[in-house]
């Protein structure tokens, strides 16, 4: 059953066995809750609170992936904004901590590093912390109920991580490749977008996908806050359109839950493989 | 023109004095290698002259100019590096036209100066594979092809054989030294690597903690080291030093009580001060014979090495620590088995109490004997 490997990665059965046993066990304690609520989103709602229990479905359909678009007719819109916010935000902390990260990984200024140690201070603030003073910013630079509300406060939380994982990975980069090119004459944007850019390009991908998914994650906080009109509603907050005055449609949340998961889950696993075809190619062979 | 000056170099990082006043004039077309241990200060000298370090003290002069406050391109020099740098994304064309994209000449332009790099280098026909996909002379080549394009007056090399295997590395040396003679460019090369420095040196600079220990061609350092630095330096195996006294000083040289027992004449010139005071006496492994000579030494040699055309025995002497010598390949010598090695006195070199060696009266043009460069 075992093709010939490399000694060190030989194996008794029973080894094996514990191996996949033990990944099974983790997949499922982090995969449980997604399980459940794929269950949930296949159940008609009359039989959600049957007792006893069932997990499995009993004439499970895919019918709420359908009438969920006829009780919310505008989620089309809340997956839209979401993806929109996120790309947007994206995009803005790219343009801003590039720069800052080849400055930070290459520029030896006075400072650096308290400024790294209070780009770290900032990421230990939780939003949630700073949503009153945040109000009141919005408000007098007047951003409440618009796109910017929510984009600004998720670039601003999203700079620290991005610029820490980025420098890092530039600093990584030989330096006798900067010098190198500066030996021959070429300035400090010059050095940046011919050498160190390319070379960066595997850790902008990785600080891309998980700024976009921060971005994703953090927005429900900022919207629930700093907007209220309903077309510029991303989605964590379209759901709760799902809760009625007497019911919640548990099924059709589900679904929706899902499918508004899916645009972002698609761009992430495109993006992943892409990630490691350009870790492999650019390795910087010393 | 690739005429170079250094006048009371100097570089210090906060406190800490790394070179100490360097004084130095390259011709132009000379090949100058900086050779030293490591630490000694020689890649930061090069780094200076090439504008990567600040020069803290002292005048660097290019060609009449004073270039201290200039950046690299300005200087007209170009650098190969330890590591090659080589930028692993572009195709070897863009790498070698880096220099030229970055001065943005015209695309016919680039074309030719890389082809006639290539040509030279004869890497013709790897221009479109990634260094990545090079082997480690080829990327050597490809670094050095990036210095050439832009015709630099003087080529800085930093230990760039470093990488390569042995038989790479001797290959690469020839290689040099015909680009050299190819484009009669004034070339500056570092490297700890003693081979390197005599094969290809016009002249040698040895530094040693950040001073200029003596500067001189290959042979005259071999024949006549300056001080007991370049005498331990230059010639493999290690130069052995045997301590004595002197007590005469005649107009035939000066006579030296050694430790071991024996009595020697070394043909120096001394002044009569020197009498009574220690000395250190000195002699290269290759002038120990199993023969006849001036002076004998009983040793007993604790490893033998069998090189084929050499035999290096190691061996430990009372009062002198270790003493090797370079024997014929077919020299009847075994570990434990002591044995009786001798040396003339015109082979000796003899220091002061300061290491400064005493003029030898040898004539430094002798042709170097070829236990020297094996190695």
């Amino acid at each position: 059953m075992m093709k010939k490997n490399a000694m060190i990665d030989r194996y008794r059965w029973w080894e094996v066995v514990l191996m996949y046993l033990g990944i099974a066990v983790f997949l499922f304690f982090i995969l449980a809750p997604f399980i459940e609520g794929f269950l949930v989103s296949l159940k008609p709602l009359g039989l959600l609170f049957s007792t006893p229990y069932k997990f499995i479905p009993e004439n499970g359909s895919f019918k709420a992936y359908v009438t969920m678009w006829e009780s919310v007719p505008g989620f089309a819109r809340y997956i839209f904004n979401s993806f929109f916010i996120s790309t947007v935000i994206t995009l803005v902390v790219l343009i801003l901590v590039v720069p800052a990260s080849y400055a930070f990984a290459r520029i030896k200024f006075k400072g650096a590093g308290s400024l790294l140690g209070g780009f770290l201070a900032v990421n230990m603030f939780s939003g949630a912390v700073l949503l009153i003073p945040l109000f009141r910013l919005m408000r007098s630079y007047g951003l409440l109920n618009t796109y910017w509300s929510m984009i600004v406060p998720g670039v601003a939380f999203l700079i620290p991580t991005a610029i820490w994982l980025l420098s890092t990975y530039m600093k990584r980069i030989p330096r006798e490749l900067d010098e190198a090119a500066y030996v021959d004459g070429a300035g400090h944007f010059y050095i940046l977008r011919r050498v160190i850019l390319p070379l960066a390009m595997p850790g902008i991908i990785v600080v891309a996908i998980t700024t976009f998914i921060g971005a994703y994650a953090q927005q429900f906080i900022f919207a629930l806050t700093f907007n209220s009109k309903t077309e510029f509603m991303p989605l964590p907050i379209g759901l709760f359109a799902y809760f009625g005055r007497q019911e919640v449609i548990w099924n059709e949340l589900m679904a929706a839950s899902f499918v508004g998961i899916a645009p972002a889950m698609i761009l992430i696993f495109a993006l992943q493989r892409y990630l490691v075809a350009g870790l492999t190619a650019g390795a910087v062979k010393q | 023109m690739g005429q170079l000056a250094l006048s009371g170099v100097k570089k210090r990082f906060e406190k800490l004095e790394v070179i100490h006043g360097i004084d130095l004039d390259i011709k132009d077309g000379e090949f100058v290698v900086f050779v030293g241990p490591s630490g000694c200060g020689k890649s930061t000298l090069l780094r200076m002259i090439c504008g990567l370090e600040e020069i803290t003290e002292g005048d660097c002069t290019i060609d009449g100019t004073r270039v201290n406050d200039l950046p690299p391109v300005k200087r007209g020099i170009a650098m190969v590096f330890q590591s090659y740098a080589l930028y692993p994304h572009m195709s070897v064309f863009e790498n070698i036209a880096f220099p030229l994209r970055v001065e943005k000449r015209p695309e016919a332009e680039i074309k030719e100066k890389v082809g006639r790099a290539a040509a030279v280098l004869q890497l013709e026909n790897r221009l479109h594979q990634k260094p990545g996909n090079l082997s480690g002379g080829q990327r050597q080549r490809v670094a050095i092809g990036r210095a050439i394009v832009r015709e630099p007056s003087i080529f800085l090399f930093d230990e760039p054989l470093s990488n390569l295997d042995a038989a790479l590395r001797a290959e690469m040396r020839i290689e040099l030294t015909a680009l050299h003679q190819k484009l009669k460019a004034t070339m500056i090369y570092v490297t700890h690597d003693q081979v390197e420095a005599m094969t290809m040196a016009d002249r040698i600079v040895v530094l040693d903690g950040g001073s200029i220990s003596q500067v001189g061609a290959p042979l005259e350092l071999y024949h006549k080291p300056a001080n007991l630095f370049v005498a331990g330096f230059i010639g493999n195996p290690k130069m052995n030093f045997i301590p004595g006294t002197c007590t005469e000083v005649s107009p035939a040289g000066a006579t030296v009580e050694l430790v071991t027992g024996s009595t020697v004449t070394v043909p120096v010139t001394a002044a009569g001060i020197l009498k009574g005071q220690p000395v250190t006496l000195g002699i290269r492994p290759e002038h120990l014979t199993q023969g006849a000579g001036d002076v004998s030494l009983q040793i007993t040699p604790t490893v033998v090495e069998h090189l084929g055309v050499n035999t290096v025995t190691y061996a430990d002497l009372d009062g002198v620590g270790n003493v090797s010598a370079l024997l014929s390949g077919s020299a009847d010598v075994a570990p434990g088995k002591p044995a009786t090695l001798a040396f003339s006195a015109a082979d000796c070199h003899l220091f002061d109490a300061e290491g400064q060696a005493l003029e030898r009266r040898v004539d430094s043009a002798m042709p170097i004997p070829a236990a020297a460069s094996a190695g």
